[in-house]
C-alpha cells in the first residue's frame, strides 16, 4: 500500500500516491494542466514552461505539527510569489494548487503565444495534425490571434533528413527536447543533441549513420508538434480517416502491442491496408514504445510478390490450383504416408494455426512429429516450472532486483527488454550479462562475465553453488517442495566459482530475473542452460513471484505458444536426423536457415509448405499453400513472458490466401475429421478446453482492458498520438507451476558438455535485429538498416591471416562458400567466427564447424 | 363576382410570357451564388492548388468526398507545396452541394461552381475523379506534373497573403 498525500487543487481535496509529479496527481483526477515538455516516462525538465500554475503549501505550526487556521477556519496558504512550473513538483501533504486563475490562463495564453511566434501553421499538410498536443492546447488555452505580424515568422529547413526513417521539420519544432531525452535517458544512445542557441536553437543528428539506434521512431510518438514524422507514414493520410486495429508485432518474442492504423487505399486495390504501426500501451509489456523492426516492419503483409494461389509442382513447373484441389490432393498424401508425415511448425504461426495444425497431424497417426522452428531453444518443461512471476513489470524493477541475461545479445533479439534493463539498471538494478562476448547491454552494469562458447551452463552452475556455499538456498522451498535437490547438491560439491562477485551480485538481491538466450549453444546444450538457470532460480526461492524467474528470450513470436501447443524442438531434431518420407511445414523457412534440413528437404517424397513468399522452402515443395500474415487475420500469440495475447484484422485480403488454421482444419475434414471451425475464436474455445494452462483465454477475456497509468491515451492528448490507447485487450499470462502453492518443482543436475571444436576457427551464427529473413526483406524502408553481409574475427585471428577490419575474404566452411566482408571490431572472442543468421543468403553452417578464412586480394 | 375575379387572373397569365425555358437547348443563368459542380482550381501558372489536406472530406457532412496525399518531388510536382492530392473523388450522388467543403478549404482549392448538368447512365460514373474536377491549365501554363529546379519550392504550404 503507498503512503497517500492529501493536496488541494482548485479549492477542492484530493488524495492521491504520497511523491509522484503534480501533473500526474492532477490528471489522475481528471484535472488537466497543459505540458509540452513533460512526459510522465521521462525525468521532467520544465522547459517550455506552459504547465504554469500557482502553487503554494499549507503553513504548518512547527510546535503542535498542525495547520495554522485564517480567522474564518480555513488553513492559511503560503503561496509562492510567482507562478511555478508543476511538471517540477513533487505532491507531498499540504500541497496547494491552483490551475485556472486568471493569471494562470493569462500565462498560458502568453506563453502558447510565445511558442507560435515561428510556428508555420501549415497544420493542413502536416501528418501531427488532427493529433497534435500544440494544435489541441492552443485551441484550448492559446490566443485567437497573435500580436505578431505574419511575415516576421523565421523560416527554416522543413525536410531535414535525421536518418531515412526519420523526418525533422525545423520550424515546427518547439524545443521541448522530449526527443534528445528519450535517446539519452532511456534509450542511452548519443544520437540527437541541441546545437546552437536561443532563436536559432535545432535538433541535430550527432552520429554516423545519423540517428543511429534502434528505437528513433519513439520520438515521433512522443513530439508534441509535428517536427519529427516518420518517412514511412509521411502524407499517408489525416489521423482522424484512420481506424486503428489493435494488433501484436510478429518480429520477436515481447510480443509488443501494437495499433495498426489503417485506411482503404486505391492504390491497394480499394481495401483496407495498413499506413503506420503506432505502439499501444501495456504497461506490462511493452509500456508505449516500440523499436523500428516492429513499426516499420510491416510491409511484408502487402508485398507484391506475396504469394496468391496455391500452387502444385507438375513436371517442374509450378500450377495454379484451387483451394479444394489443394486439400484433395494433400488429404490423400497424408492418408497415404500416415505415420511417416512429419509437421513443422514457424514462429509466426498463431496459437489457433498451431492447434489446428496438431489436430491435423492427430489425424494422420497417433504419436505425430510435431516440430517447431527454429529449433534453436527449448525448455518448456522448465519455463512451465519457474518461468517469470504473473504480473510482473519490468518497467517496476528497481535496486531490489538483480537481472541475469545470459547468452543473448538483447538488444538485437528482443529489443524492447533491452530497453526496459536498460531503465532497470538506471534505477539502481543490479544486472549481470553474462556472454562469450562483448554485447551492447555490457555497457549498462559492471558485472560483466565473459566466458568461452560453451561454458554458458558451468557459469549457471557456479551461481548456483556460490548459493549454497554461501548458504542463499532457499530452506522453505527446499524442504516442502522442491523434488532431486540431493542429487543437484551432490554435483555442485566442490564446483569451482570463477566469477563469485557475479554470482554475489544475484545472490543479494530480493528478486532475480534471468533471461536466458542460446547463442552459441546447441539444443541439447539449451536444455542444461536452461534446467541451470531452473536450478539457480529454484534453490535461491526466486520463483512464483512478482519480478521473479525466467524469461527465455525465444527466436520467434510465438515459440512459446509451440511449444505449449505441444510442438518441440527436439522433434524438429528428430524429423532432421531421421527424416520423414512427407514433410508438412508451415510458416517456417528451415531451409534458408540451416543446410542440412535443406538437403533434408530436398530428398522428401512430398512436401507441402503454407508460405506467404517464395522462400527456399517452399522452392522445394511439392504443393504450396498461400498463408494470411498477421495483417488479414484475426488470432492470438504468446510472448517470452507467457502473456497471451490477442491480435485482429488490420488488413484486406491478398489474393486467395487463407489464414492456416482454416486450411489445417480443412484438410482435417477431408481426412473424416471434425467439421472446420468457423472462427479463430471457436478454435482458441477449443485450446481453453484442452490446453489447461489456456484455460480462460477465450477471446473475450483476452480483450479486457482496464485504465493504465500514466495515462497517455485518453481524450485530451496531451502525450501526443492517437493510437497509444489500448481497446484490444491487455492479454492474460498463465501462472507457473511455482505459483501453485501445490505443485511440486524439480530440479537436477545440469550436465556440461564442451562443444566439439573441429578447428582453429569455428562459426559461431548470432542473430542480427535488421536481417535479411522474409517479413523483414520487403520494408524497403528499413533497407539502408541492414548491414551488407559480413563476417566478424578476433583481432588476434585477423592478425593472423593478415584481415583487417572492411576487407573482403572468402569463408569456407564444409560445403558452404562466401565471399563477404570482415568487420575486426573486437567482439568475436579468439577463435571464433560470428555468423550473423539471415545476412549473406544462403543457410548458416552448424555451431561449431570449421571454416577456414581467405583474405581477397584486391 | 368571385368568378369575375378568377376569370381576370386567368386571362392575365394568359397574356404573360411563359416562364417555361425549353431546356436542355435553352439554359437559364443561375445566380453568382448558385453551388454547383466542384472545380479544383490552379494557380495562375498551372499549378494545383490542392495539397491534400482532406479538411473537405472532413467537413463534408455527406461523406462524399475521398482524398488520397502523396509527397510532391522536384522531380514530379503538382502543387507549390510539400504535398497534393494523389487520388481525390467526390461522388455526387452523395453530395448534398452544401459547400462545407468550400468553406474548410485552406487554400481555395475546391470551388462549387455553376454547372449542375449531372446525371449519369452509370453509379460509377457519378463518382468524379480528379481528371474531371480539375480545372485545365490557365492558357499559355504548362499542366502538371511539372519537373522543377530542386530548392524553388521549400514551403510546406504555398506562401499565403497575411490573412488579416
Amino acid at each position: 500500500m503507498t503512503k497517500t498525500a492529501t493536496i488541494m487543487i482548485d479549492d477542492q481535496t484530493y488524495q492521491v500516491p504520497d511523491g509522484i509529479n503534480l501533473v500526474d496527481a492532477a490528471k489522475l483526477h481528471g484535472i488537466t494542466i497543459p505540458v509540452f515538455c513533460y512526459h510522465p516516462k521521462m525525468e521532467s525538465v520544465g522547459m517550455c514552461r506552459m504547465c504554469l500554475v500557482e502553487l503554494g503549501s499549507i503553513s504548518v505550526n512547527r510546535d503542535t505539527g498542525e495547520p495554522d487556521l485564517n480567522d474564518d477556519g480555513s488553513p492559511v496558504v503560503r503561496w509562492f510569489p510567482k507562478l511555478q512550473t508543476a511538471c517540477t513538483q513533487t505532491v507531498r501533504d499540504g500541497t496547494v494548487v491552483r490551475t485556472s486563475t486568471a493569471q494562470v490562463l493569462e500565462a498560458r495564453d502568453n506563453i502558447l503565444e510565445f511558442i507560435l511566434t515561428s510556428h508555420p501553421l501549415d497544420c493542413p499538410i502536416c501528418d501531427k495534425g488532427g493529433e497534435c498536443p500544440l494544435q489541441n492546447l492552443t485551441m484550448a488555452y492559446g490566443p485567437g490571434r497573435s500580436n505578431f505580424i505574419y511575415d516576421d515568422k523565421l523560416h527554416l529547413d522543413k525536410h531535414v533528413p535525421l536518418g531515412e526513417l526519420i523526418y525533422l521539420d525545423r520550424e515546427r519544432c518547439i524545443q521541448c527536447a522530449r526527443c534528445t531525452r528519450f535517446c539519452d535517458e532511456l534509450v542511452g544512445d548519443d544520437v540527437l543533441a541541441f546545437h546552437e542557441r536561443g532563436r536559432s536553437l535545432q535538433i541535430v543528428t550527432i552520429s554516423d549513420p545519423p540517428f543511429d539506434t534502434k528505437f528513433s521512431g519513439n520520438t515521433t510518438d512522443i513530439c508534441p508538434v509535428g517536427a519529427l514524422t516518420t518517412a514511412d507514414f509521411r502524407f499517408g493520410a489525416r489521423p482522424w480517416e484512420l481506424d486503428e486495429v489493435p494488433t501484436i508485432c510478429p518480429h520477436c518474442p515481447v510480443g509488443c502491442n501494437l495499433s495498426a492504423s489503417t485506411r482503404i487505399d486505391r492504390d491497394f486495390g480499394g481495401k483496407k491496408m495498413i499506413k503506420r504501426i503506432m505502439p499501444r500501451q501495456n504497461e506490462l509489456v511493452n509500456e508505449i514504445w516500440t523499436c523500428d523492426k516492429g513499426r516499420f516492419g510491416h510491409h511484408h503483409s502487402r508485398a507484391a510478390d506475396r504469394l496468391q494461389h496455391p500452387m502444385m509442382r507438375q513436371g517442374g513447373e509450378w500450377v495454379k490450383i484451387d483451394w479444394a484441389t489443394a486439400y484433395h490432393q494433400i488429404a490423400s498424401k497424408l492418408k497415404k504416408y500416415a505415420d511417416s508425415a512429419g509437421f513443422l511448425a514457424g514462429p509466426t504461426l498463431s496459437n489457433e494455426d498451431l492447434w489446428e495444425l496438431r489436430q491435423l497431424a492427430e489425424l494422420t497417426g497417433d504419436t505425430p512429429r510435431l516440430g517447431v522452428w527454429p529449433a534453436a531453444m527449448t525448455g518448456a518443461g522448465v519455463v512451465a516450472q519457474v518461468g517469470i512471476g504473473v504480473n510482473t513489470r519490468l518497467q517496476d524493477v528497481g535496486p531490489e532486483t538483480a537481472i541475469l541475461v545470459i547468452a543473448s545479445d538483447l538488444e538485437e533479439e528482443a529489443p524492447i527488454w533491452w530497453l526496459q534493463i536498460k531503465q532497470a539498471a538506471d534505477r539502481g538494478a543490479a544486472v549481470v550479462v553474462a556472454n562469450a562476448r562483448e554485447t551492447k547491454l555490457d555497457r549498462v552494469t559492471h558485472t560483466v562475465v565473459h566466458y568461452d562458447y560453451g561454458d554458458a551452463v558451468a557459469v549457471l552452475n557456479s551461481f548456483a553453488a556460490r548459493a549454497r556455499s554461501r548458504r542463499k538456498t532457499s530452506k522453505a522451498l527446499l524442504d516442502n517442495r522442491v523434488d532431486g535437490y540431493d542429487d543437484l547438491a551432490a554435483g555442485l560439491k566442490g564446483t569451482r566459482v570463477p566469477f563469485a562477485d557475479a554470482a554475489d551480485v544475484l545472490l543479494d538481491a530480493e528478486n532475480v530475473i534471468v533471461f536466458a538466450g542460446a547463442e552459441g549453444l546447441t539444443l541439447d546444450q539449451h536444455r542444461e542452460l536452461m534446467q541451470a538457470a531452473a536450478n539457480l532460480l529454484i534453490i535461491t526461492g526466486h520463483v512464483g513471484r512478482q519480478n521473479n524467474g525466467l524469461v527465455p528470450v525465444w527466436p520467434g513470436a510465438n515459440v512459446q505458444g509451440a511449444l505449449d501447443i505441444g510442438f518441440s524442438p527436439e522433434t524438429t531434431a528428430s524429423l532432421i536426423d531421421e527424416p520423414p518420407a512427407m514433410w508438412f511445414i508451415g510458416g517456417a523457412d528451415p531451409a534458408a536457415d540451416d543446410s542440412q534440413a535443406a538437403h533434408v528437404l530436398a530428398n522428401a517424397e512430398f512436401v507441402v509448405v503454407g508460405a506467404q513468399f517464395m522462400t527456399a522452402t517452399a522452392a522445394q515443395a511439392d504443393i504450396i499453400l498461400p498463408r494470411q500474415s498477421f495483417a488479414e487475420r484475426e488470432g492470438t500469440y504468446t510472448n517470452g513472458m507467457r502473456r497471451v495475447q490477442r491480435f485482429y484484422a488490420a488488413q484486406g485480403p491478398v489474393g486467395d490466401a487463407l489464414p492456416d488454421w482454416t486450411i489445417y482444419a480443412q484438410i482435417g475434414a477431408r481426412l473424416k475429421g471434425p467439421k472446420p471451425p468457423v472462427s479463430a475464436a471457436a478454435v482458441m474455445r477449443a485450446i481453453t478446453q484442452h490446453v489447461p494452462r489456456y484455460a480462460g483465454m477465450g477471446y473475450s477475456s483476452l480483450a479486457h482492458v482496464e485504465a493504465q497509468f500514466p495515462d497517455v491515451g485518453g481524450d485530451d492528448l496531451y502525450y501526443g498520438g492517437t493510437a497509444y490507447a489500448n481497446h484490444g485487450g491487455l492479454g492474460v499470462q498463465w501462472a507457473t507451476d511455482a505459483e501453485d502453492d501445490s505443485a511440486r518443482l524439480v530440479v537436477r543436475p545440469a550436465q556440461i558438455e564442451k562443444p566439439e571444436k573441429s578447428g582453429d576457427l569455428c562459426i559461431v551464427p548470432v542473430r542480427l535485429l535488421y536481417d535479411r529473413g522474409p517479413l523483414f526483406e520487403p520494408s524497403d524502408i528499413m533497407h539502408q538498416r541492414v548491414p551488407e553481409p559480413y563476417l566478424e574475427l578476433n583481432s588476434q585471428d585477423a592478425a593472423h591471416l593478415s584481415i583487417a577490419d572492411g576487407d573482403r575474404v572468402m569463408v569456407t566452411a564444409g560445403e558452404i562458400q562466401i565471399e563477404t566482408a570482415a568487420r575486426v571490431n573486437g567482439h568475436a572472442p579468439e577463435g571464433v567466427v560470428l555468423w550473423p543468421r539471415r545476412l549473406a543468403h544462403g543457410p548458416a553452417p552448424a555451431l561449431f564447424s570449421a571454416c577456414s578464412v581467405q583474405k581477397i586480394e584486391e | 363576382m368571385n368568378l369575375i375575379n378568377g376569370f381576370a387572373t386567368t386571362i392575365k397569365h394568359l397574356l404573360e410570357r411563359p416562364v417555361t425555358v425549353q431546356y436542355p437547348e435553352q439554359e437559364r443563368a443561375v445566380r453568382e451564388r448558385f453551388k454547383g459542380r466542384h472545380a479544383l482550381k490552379r494557380y495562375d501558372n498551372g499549378l494545383e492548388k490542392c495539397i491534400g489536406c482532406s479538411l473537405c472530406a472532413a467537413a463534408c457532412p455527406a461523406d462524399a468526398i475521398w482524398v488520397e496525399a502523396a509527397e510532391n518531388t522536384d522531380e514530379e510536382r503538382y502543387s507549390p507545396g510539400e504535398r497534393y492530392a494523389k487520388t481525390y473523388e467526390i461522388n455526387m450522388l452523395r453530395c448534398i452541394f452544401c459547400g462545407y467543403c468550400e468553406d474548410a478549404c485552406p487554400t481555395e482549392a475546391i470551388v462549387l461552381e455553376h454547372k449542375y448538368r449531372l446525371s449519369f447512365h452509370d453509379r460509377r460514373d457519378a463518382i468524379y475523379t480528379k481528371e474531371r474536377l480539375l480545372d485545365p491549365p490557365p492558357a499559355g501554363a504548362p499542366d502538371t506534373p511539372w519537373v522543377t529546379e530542386p530548392g524553388t519550392f521549400d514551403r510546406a504550404i504555398p506562401i499565403m497573403q497575411d490573412p488579416d
